[in-house]
């Protein structure tokens, strides 16, 4: 009898237990469910929404790994201001790379009421972190056009590749000066480490430079990985680098864009 | 209890080795010479790295299903030591893995219930996984600054688990292989989770723990 009262138990507690997930097989198993390639499919969502806008409201935050409780006000703020076309994240979304830190990222940036893009970040490369991010997000390089603006979003994390792969990669940017020219007038580019930061191939920063010079009426550029507030012209070409500060120290970039200029905030939360 | 003879190797006479309930010894040692002695302990230290038990568990943060081969020592045999490989399928990655898993248990209490079943209420310990793959490193390459990623490795894993098993006796007229079989689960965690866990309080105990099933085979 009393073996059965305990067996019943043991099943009662495992049907109970079984309401989230389960079982795990590995910190970096790559398995998950829901939903995937969320760039592509925000993108769609943003370039349709911003197709004829003239003005631009774009929030932009970064490195909200491991900071869960912040990420979630974040959200809130952002959807609370309720101005904010779309949102860009630069990178970072885990610390460690495990699957589990990236479904649990998802989960806190889904409740974003507008489409947002997530770049990749250095410790999002951990174990087997890039391939859950090329399924979850998509490619590393990407871009997107809204409202005349085109956005580059780029891979600049050379460290995770010992500087053995094309990155950055000079023929995407290449490819991307050149194609869709009659769509857009402006270029925003977004990378996680800036030139000069330790995960940038630092041998082709001057080159790096002189492509993102090429870009049509390139207005500025947007980084993360340093946890801190940034605003440097770094190459002393008047173009100004914003580094937006981690979720941790609880305030993220807001960028205002009209036809002829734009402006930007920092929002503490 | 059943004897057998055997030729003593040092000797070339026979000793007699009895196989009682739980373990095997050479008895008489009277009128042995010190090299039978010491042949005798060698043996006796090798017989105790004769696994004594299969397992084959599933999850755990060791694979999807790991096999691998146990010992049990202490004087209530409270202590076991598994060593267990495991397969991880590749799921959303290129290609599946292998890992290897270092597990020590300890069963503190045990109920017997008519040499036919026995409940251990608790089972718990820890174990260290190591996962094979060129992206997985134990030490920083050496490509990152010194002290880049503040944690220990991404192919080392320690997990901590709690548990309770419940074993079938095979009756003694009936015994074969099996000496008895154990069904276990286990709730477990690792070492980055419970990081996360107390870098941030929106992680909760829950989203860190996981289930794992198992079965214990006791061949001697």
């Amino acid at each position: 009898m009393k073996v059965k009262t305990l067996l019943h138990g043991i099943a009662i507690s495992v049907l109970l237990y079984g309401c989230g997930d389960l079982f795990d097989f590995h910190p970096y198993d790559t398995r998950f469910n829901g939903e995937q390639n969320i760039n592509a499919n925000n993108i769609k969502r943003i370039e349709a929404d911003c197709l004829n806008k003239d003005t631009l409201t774009i929030a932009f935050i970064s490195d909200t790994h491991g900071s869960y409780g912040d990420t979630e006000d974040m959200v809130d703020d952002i959807n609370n201001r309720n101005d904010a076309d779309f949102v860009i994240h630069g990178g970072d979304l885990t610390d460690c790379g495990t699957t589990k830190e990236f479904i649990w990222q998802r989960k806190r940036l889904a409740k974003l009421r507008m489409p947002y893009v997530a770049l990749i970040g250095n410790h999002d490369f951990l174990g087997t972190g890039n391939e859950v991010y090329s399924v979850m997000y998509g490619n590393t390089d990407f871009s997107f056009i809204a409202g005349r603006i085109k956005f580059i979003c780029l891979n600049t994390n050379a460290t995770e590749y010992d500087y053995l792969a094309a990155v950055p990669n000079f023929d995407f940017m290449e490819t991307q000066i050149l194609s869709d020219t009659e769509l857009f007038d402006r270029t925003i580019v977004c990378m996680h480490a800036r030139p000069y930061s330790e995960q940038f191939n630092n041998n082709v920063a001057k080159s790096f430079q002189h492509y993102i010079l090429r870009f049509p009426g390139i207005m500025f550029c947007l980084n993360g990985h340093d946890h801190c507030l940034q605003e440097e012209d770094i190459y002393g070409d008047g173009l100004i680098y914003y580094g937006a500060p981690s979720a941790s120290r609880r305030s993220y970039l807001l960028f205002k864009i009209t036809p002829t200029e734009y402006h930007h905030e920092v929002i503490y939360f | 209890m059943f004897t057998v003879t055997a030729p003593c190797a040092a000797s070339g006479r026979p000793a007699t080795i009895h196989s009682e309930n739980d373990s095997t010894y050479i008895a008489d040692t009277s009128g042995q010479s010190p090299y039978d002695r010491r042949v005798e302990t060698y043996r006796k230290l090798w017989n105790f790295l004769i696994p004594t038990q299969l397992i084959t568990q599933y999850a755990g943060n060791m694979g999807q299903i790991s096999l691998g081969i146990g010992w049990d020592y202490g004087n209530r045999r409270q202590y076991e030591t598994n060593l267990l490989f495991g397969y991880l399928p590749k799921f959303n990655s290129s290609r599946a893995k292998m890992t290897m898993t270092l597990k020590q248990n300890f069963i503190p209490w045990r109920f017997d219930f008519d040499d036919k079943f026995n409940i251990e209420p608790l089972s718990c310990g820890i174990y260290f996984n190591t996962v094979f793959g060129h992206e997985f490193w134990g030490r920083e390459p050496k490509r990152y600054p010194d002290k880049y990623y503040q944690f220990l490795s991404t192919k080392v894993r320690i997990n901590a688990f709690v548990g309770q098993r419940i074993t079938a006796i095979t009756p003694k007229n009936k015994r074969k292989f099996v000496k008895n079989i154990t069904a276990f689960y286990e709730i477990s965690t690792c070492d980055i989770y419970i990081r996360a866990m107390f870098q941030d309080s929106k992680v909760s105990l829950g989203d860190i723990l996981g289930l794992s099933l198992g079965i214990k085979v006791q061949m001697m």
